[in-house]
Order: C-alpha cells, then structure tokens, then sequence
C-alpha cells in the first residue's frame, strides 16, 4: 500500500539489541547443548528433556524476538495484542522442539536436514511475523518484500546452520565447550541478523487507530522481566544439562572404564581361552596319535602267525595275545600264571619243574610242546624264550612267542617212519633173497637126493631091479647129500665172514662205537640207551667187527623186541665188566623178555620168533663169541626184558 | 632110434637134478631128453607125436616164465610142468595163467611129477587128434564147390529148401541135389551132423584168425 504520508520515523534502543543478542546467542547455545542431551537421553527421560529444553529454547527465541521489537521505538504508543504473542511464543517452542527431535536421531541425512530446515525456518519466520502482528499502533505496516524474501532465506539457512551445527557437536567431547560456545555466537547472529532484517522489512505508515481489545503495553519493567524470566529459563536449562551432563560424564566414565575392564577381561579370558582349546586340541591328537599307535601295535601283535606272550622272571605269564586265546579257546583268566601250561599243555609235556628250570637259568632257551586247540587236538608248537634283563642282570621279564611246528613235525615223523620202513624193506628184500638163495642151493641137491631116492625105490620095486641103476642113483644120492652139507657150510661161512687178525681191542670202546654206530637207529625207535661201563680196561684178544657185529645184533633185538613199549618204557642197559675168566659184558632190554619155551632154541640157525627173522643173528653172535674163548647166554633178570650176556677171555684163547 | 609114440623134454640146469629125473621118467618107459638151457632146447627137432616139457623157473640166460611166452607167441603148442626150488604165490598164478599144466616146487614127490607129466601128454595127445580131424573135415570141406558151399552155409543156418532155391534163384530140385552131394562129400550122416562138422570148423577158423 502506497500512501502519499512519509512512514514513521523509528529508532532503536541499542541497548535492547544487545540484550536481545545476547538472548539469542544464549539460547542458541543452551539449544546446542540441549540437542546433546536430548540425543543420550533415553526412554521416559527423552521426553522430559525434548519438552524441557524445547521450552527454554523456544523462550529464548521468543524472548530475543520480543527485546528486539521492544527496542524498536516508534513515535506512536505501541500495544501488543496478547492472544497473538502467545501464539508466536508457542511457534518458537514448536520450532525447537522440532529442530531438537531432528538433531537428536542418529542420523540425519540431507533429505532430513532440509525438510527440518524448511519446517524449522517457516516456524520461526511464522513466529516473527506473528509476534510483529501483535503489534497494535496507529499505523498500516508496509513490507519490503525484498527484504522479507530476505529475512525467510536467513531464516533458511539460520535452521540449517543450526541442524547442521547441533548435530555435529552433540557428541561430548573435549572441545565441545568453546566450539559449541562458537557455534552458539553463530547461530546468535544468525537469529539476530533474521530478525533485524524482518524489522527492517516492514516500515510503518500513519494510520487510523488500532483495535485496542485484548491489547497491552509492555512497560520497562516487563519488559525487563521478560529478559530475566527468559535468561533464568536458559540459565536453568544450562544448569540442568550441564549437571545431567557431568553425571553423564562420570557415568559414562565410569561406564566406560568398567565396560574397558569387562573388555580387558573378556579379551584375556578369550586368549586364555584360546590358548586352552589349542592346548584341549593339541592333547587330543596326542592321545589319538598315542591311542592309533597303540592300536596298531596291538593289531600287529594279534594277528601275528604265532602266539606272543609276556611272562614274569618265574615263568607265569602277564600277557597273552589274542591268538593264544583264538587257538586255545581259553579265556585270559585261564591262561595268566602257569594257567598257559596247566590248561593248554600235554600232560606229558607239562613237567613244570623243568619249565621252572629253564627259566630260573635265566638264558634264552627253546622247548616243544604239545598245546591242545580250542577243538580238543593237540598240536606241536616250538616256545622261545628271550629274557629282557636289567642293568646287574636280572631277569625282568620274558618275551617270547610260540609257533605251530605241528606240520613239520608230523613230516619229520612220516620221513623217519618211511626211513625206517624202507630200511626194515630193504633188510627183508636182503633177507627174502637169502632165503630165496638158500632155498635154491640147498633145495637142487635135494630135488636131486629125493628124486634119485623115489627112483631107486621103483628099482627095488622092480621084480628084476636093474643094479647098474640103482648103484648110479644111489651114488648120486650120497653125492648131492654131500652137495647140500657144503652148501650151508658155504652160507654159514657168507654170514660169518672170513676170521680178521686178532688184536688187542678195549672192549668199552667197542660198545661206545657201536652206540655211536646205531645213533640214528636208536633214536628213530625212541630208544634211550644207557651204558654202564667200568672205568677200568677191559682188553680182550678178538676182531673188533666181530664183535661189533654181535653187539649190533643184541641192541637190534632189543630194539625191535620194545617196538611195542610205549616211549619212555624204552630202554637198553649196557653194563660192562671185569670177571674171573676175563670180561663180561651184558645187554638188557625193558621189552616182553623171552618166552621160556623158547629160550632153549634162539641160538638154533634159523629159529626165529620174529615174522620177518631168519633165525641167524643170534646163531652166528653165538658162534662169533665162541670163536674167541667165550659164551654168550641168555640170562633170566628179576623183572622183565631179557637179558643177554657173554664173557671173553682176557688172554684169546679161542679157536683161531 | 625109432621115433617113440611120446616124447618128455626137461629143461634144468642142475645136472644132479637134470639127470635124476631124467633116471625117473625113463624108467616109467617115456621117451626122455633134458637139456641144460632154453636156447639149448631146439624146437624145430620136435617129433609129430605127443610131447611135453618139464621147465625149471630160474634158468640161466631166459627164465623159465620167459620161455613159456615166448613159446606162446610162437604158436608152438606144448604143455609146459614147472619145477622151481623157489617158487612163491604170484609166479605160480602168472604160469598158470599162460596155460601151465603144473607147477611143483622142489623137492617134488616123484608120483607127483609124473602125474604131470601124464596129463600133460594126454593133454598134447587129444589136442594132436582134434587137429588132426579137424584138419580132414577142412580137406572134405576144399572138396566143394563154391556152390555147394553156400547152399550148405544156407541149410546149416536153418534155411529151407524151398528158401535157399529162391534166394539164390534155382529151382527147388536143384537145391536138393547140392544137398545131396554136399552131404556126401562131407560124409555126414545126418543134417546134425553136418551141423556139427560146420561149427567146428568155424569154431577152429576163427579161432585161428
């Protein structure tokens, strides 16, 4: 609106500006320490806080506003309309409580900053304008829109500034004081510099006068009383946070230094933890490692081919493996202590006391046994023994395993049988030959004798019997008679074989050689021979293969009379000795002994109680020691087995 | 020496032995010749008269047994006693077996040989004569004509007359007549014995191949 008038001249009380900069800067300050506040505040407290300094701040706003119009002085009485200041005044809260809930989110975007401005910059622009609508004088109130326009920017950008600001410093930290207090003299100016530009934009023309219902002028005492009421507001706010702040601050101090310690803690818990799990994992792969090396040793040791066992410096055992239990069948129980020998052993291979020997000797040692089989069989097994001693050499304990030999051993038996056998095929070829031999040589002259016998009977028969014949037959008959006598001289001579040169000979050693002679035979026939022989000289005049021969021949029958004995019921005594006529020597076996009905013909040629037997080996024995001065005679011993013995003259007087 | 009406060979090379049985089988009247060896004893000498020999077992150079085989594949017939100062069960059965007459071991019974010897000849005698007939019914049988022969082959396996004349496309008649004549070559006195006459000549000719 144009008027032709010159708008009312208008000054200022400087004094009121700087009051109500001061108000300003004040509230802006309290603003920014309030959004600090509001932002740690938390549940029901929040609230109270947004309230509470959203009041004091929107006071101060106000308060600045109204010192401001207030040192505004124009030459007309200025009322203000009340209804219309309090609405302005409540704009100021609004805006801050707004501008408050803005900066105390956690985050605050540009989106967010720029609608808060613009709400927060119309608000406070609203409440300049209002507040200057409240304004009741004589006069019509021209704007500068310029000026306006102007004023709203700053209001723009004061809102802006003072998100902006507020949200950056309400953190605590140890500049916030003087930068909030920067910031605070900032925002002041800015507010100042809004309102003063909005102050300039209106000028003020000569008018009617003003509707006065509802009006009041503001004194220099209420006007005072609005600087002081709104400066204690602030004051109070600023106390108020700065106390919350300091127990904030303790708090947090307090908070912080206990959630370090829990976290001091908590880290040198997790590291001992940590050190405690690698330790946990590390010692469960050792006792994996430990339990697969045990394992596998224990498996090796089980499913060796042999039994393996452990046994304490007395023999009884501590340890057997899995296959002594698999063959045996018996459990552990049975077979610690002696349990291995009593529960598993032959009876005949049981002899503990020589078991108890051989490792009292404490050396390494071998045995067979026979151990019986989970399926009641014995078999052969070979036991070694290794002793494990310590440092003054003392045995601590044995080890040793026991491994089935009983295929060997049975194909050793079988060789020796088939041995034996083919040595007892081949004396009864060398006999059946001899037999057949003699049987031809005596049994031609014979044929001759028994036919020209019968021929000379149908002679005599003859009513004429023709002499020249019967003499011939007859002849023939003495001749061939004659024959066969020379025929078994002959044999006899085969058997008994050419007389050697006598020497001097040590009757002992003959018996000792011929021991050593029949070893093997003796051993295959299990035939345990035990010689008992006078330590003196025993020198006899004789062939020593002749009466080596006799010797084999007497041991021979002795041998073959025990093959009916069980084994350790084998037995050949030899005893030698010095007699009146020279030496004596006799053989004694523990078999059937000799028949008495027989006892008169064993030494006839051809008497024979054996299937096989030609009858000779006694009948030229007996000749032999004849030949050399001697006798050879059955004797007849207390308790069974027969018993030869001959004497020979010390001085071989016998038919050479 | 006229040639005996039966022949003993001995074969032993035991003199003694040789010429006691020698002394006992001549004076029971036999012809008698003994000899040391098997090669000694020539074959090809023997007489067409009833023989047989007296065969020692254990022989110097060919054995007793081995002799007796040899003989045997040579077709030469002759029964064989075996005397053996030796002898056991199995060589008893192996000359048995190749048709011994006897075996006896020595010293034998002197009536014991010369049982065998006796039915060893007898055995050569009747087998001499069998041979012999044998030998003139395959003369009567040469004697026929091939036609002849066949109609005889036809009417021994029971063929009739009247069959024969068809089959080999004659008349009946003249069947007959070949019948005839076959029968009286043969001299057979009756269809049996025609019979006979034709099986033991296939008897003997397969036999023989």
């Amino acid at each position: 609106m144009i008027s032709g008038h010159a708008p009312l001249p208008s000054s200022y009380d400087y004094g009121e500006v700087a009051r109500s900069v001061l108000i300003a800067v004040a509230a802006s300050y309290v603003a920014l320490d309030l959004a600090g506040r509001v932002t740690t505040a938390k549940g029901s407290v929040r609230p109270v806080w947004l309230g509470g300094g959203a009041f004091a701040m929107g006071v101060g706003i106000w308060a600045m506003h109204f010192k401001g119009m207030l040192a505004f002085h124009l030459p007309v009485p200025v009322k203000y309309h009340w209804p219309t200041v309090l609405a302005s005044l409540v704009l100021s809260i609004l805006a801050s409580a707004l501008a408050l809930y803005i900066v105390s989110r956690h985050k605050m975007g540009w989106v967010e900053a720029s609608i808060g401005g613009a709400i927060m910059s119309v608000a406070i622009a609203g409440m300049h304008y209002v507040g200057m609508a409240a304004m009741r004088l004589p006069a019509t109130t021209q704007y500068s829109s310029l000026l306006v326009t102007l004023s709203i920017l700053l209001a723009i950008a004061f809102s802006l500034l003072a998100l902006l600001m507020a949200f950056d410093l309400r953190e605590e930290t140890r500049w916030t004081v003087p930068r909030r207090l920067g910031s605070a003299i900032v925002m002041g100016a800015a507010v100042s510099g809004m309102h003063y530009t909005g102050m300039a934009a209106a000028s003020f023309w000569p008018g009617p006068p003003p509707d006065l219902s509802m009006a009041l002028s503001v004194s220099a005492v209420g006007n005072n009383a609005i600087g002081i009421v709104a400066l204690t507001l602030i004051l109070a706010a600023m106390v108020t946070s700065s106390v919350d702040r300091r127990t904030n601050v303790e708090f947090g101090r307090i908070n912080q230094e206990l959630e370090q310690r829990v976290a001091e803690r908590t880290r040198e818990l997790a590291v001992s933890n940590e050190s405690l799990r690698t330790e946990i994992a590390e010692r469960g792969r050792a006792e994996e490692a430990v339990r697969r090396s045990q394992e596998y040793l224990r498996l090796v040791i089980d499913t060796l081919p042999a039994m393996v066992w452990r046994k304490l410096p007395d023999g009884s055992a501590d340890f057997l493996n899995e296959r002594f239990r698999q063959y045996t069948g018996l459990s552990l129980e049975q077979g610690l202590g002696w349990g291995w020998m009593i529960n598993a052993f032959h009876p005949e291979d049981r002899a503990q006391e020589e078991w108890r020997k051989a490792f009292a000797a404490g050396r390494p040692f071998e045995r067979e046994a026979r151990i019986r089989g989970a399926d009641g069989k014995y078999r052969w097994f070979l036991l070694r023994a290794e002793p494990l001693c310590n440092e003054p050499g003392r045995v601590v304990c044995w080890y040793g395993i026991s491994t089935d030999i009983d295929d060997r051993k049975r194909a050793e038996e079988a060789l020796l049988e088939a041995q034996d056998k083919l040595a007892r095929t081949g004396r009864t070829q060398a006999l059946a030959q001899l037999a057949a031999t003699i049987a031809h040589e005596v049994n031609q002259p014979l044929t001759a004798i028994v036919t020209n016998a019968n021929f000379s009977l149908r002679q005599l028969a003859n009513p004429v019997p023709n002499h020249e014949e019967l003499r011939e037959a007859l002849t023939e008959v003495a001749k061939d008679a004659n024959r066969a006598s020379a025929v078994i001289s002959h044999i006899r001579g085969l058997l008994v074989k050419e007389p050697a040169p006598r020497r001097e000979v040590d009757i002992n050693d003959i018996v000792q050689q011929v021991v050593a002679l029949l070893r093997n035979e003796l051993t295959r026939n299990r035939v345990l021979v035990s010689p008992d022989l006078t330590p003196e000289l025993l020198l006899v005049q004789a062939d020593p293969i002749q009466l080596q021969q006799v010797l084999i021949n007497l041991l021979m029958n002795a041998v073959e009379a025990m093959q009916e004995n069980p084994e350790q019921r084998r037995k050949i005594l030899i005893k030698t000795a010095r007699h009146a006529d020279g030496v004596w020597v006799q053989v004694q076996d523990s078999g059937p002994g000799i028949a008495p009905s027989t006892r008169a013909r064993i030494f006839e040629p051809f008497f024979s109680t054996k299937s096989e037997g030609i009858g000779m080996g006694l009948s030229i024995s007996h000749s032999i020691i004849e030949s050399h001065g001697g006798q050879l005679q059955a004797s007849m011993p207390e308790r069974g087995g027969a018993t030869f013995e001959f004497t020979l003259p010390t001085d071989g007087a016998g038919e050479s | 020496m006229s040639v005996p009406d039966a022949a003993v060979y001995v074969i032993d090379d035991d003199p003694s032995v040789r010429g006691a049985i020698k002394r006992l089988i001549g004076s029971v009247g036999l012809h008698v010749e003994v000899f040391e060896s098997a090669q000694e004893f020539l074959v090809d000498r023997l007489p067409n008269v009833p023989t047989c020999l007296v065969l020692d077992v254990r022989l110097p150079g060919i054995s007793g047994l081995n002799f007796q085989r040899q003989l045997a594949k040579a077709k030469i017939q002759i029964p064989i006693v075996f005397i053996t100062a030796h002898g056991d069960i199995p060589m008893t059965v192996r000359a048995m077996k190749a048709g011994a007459v006897e075996f006896l071991t020595k010293p034998f019974r002197d009536q014991d040989l010369l049982d065998a010897i006796h039915l060893a000849l007898e055995k050569d005698r009747s087998r001499r004569q069998q041979e012999a007939e044998l030998a003139v019914l395959f003369e009567r049988y040469k004697s026929l004509s091939p036609r002849e022969r066949e109609v005889v082959a036809m009417v021994v396996s029971g063929k009739l007359n009247k069959q024969i004349a068809a089959q080999i496309g004659t008349a009946e008649n003249t069947v007959k007549v070949h019948r005839s004549r076959a029968m009286e070559k043969m001299q057979a006195k009756s269809l049996a014995d025609l019979v006979k006459m034709m099986e033991r000549l296939q008897f003997s000719s397969s036999k023989c191949a």
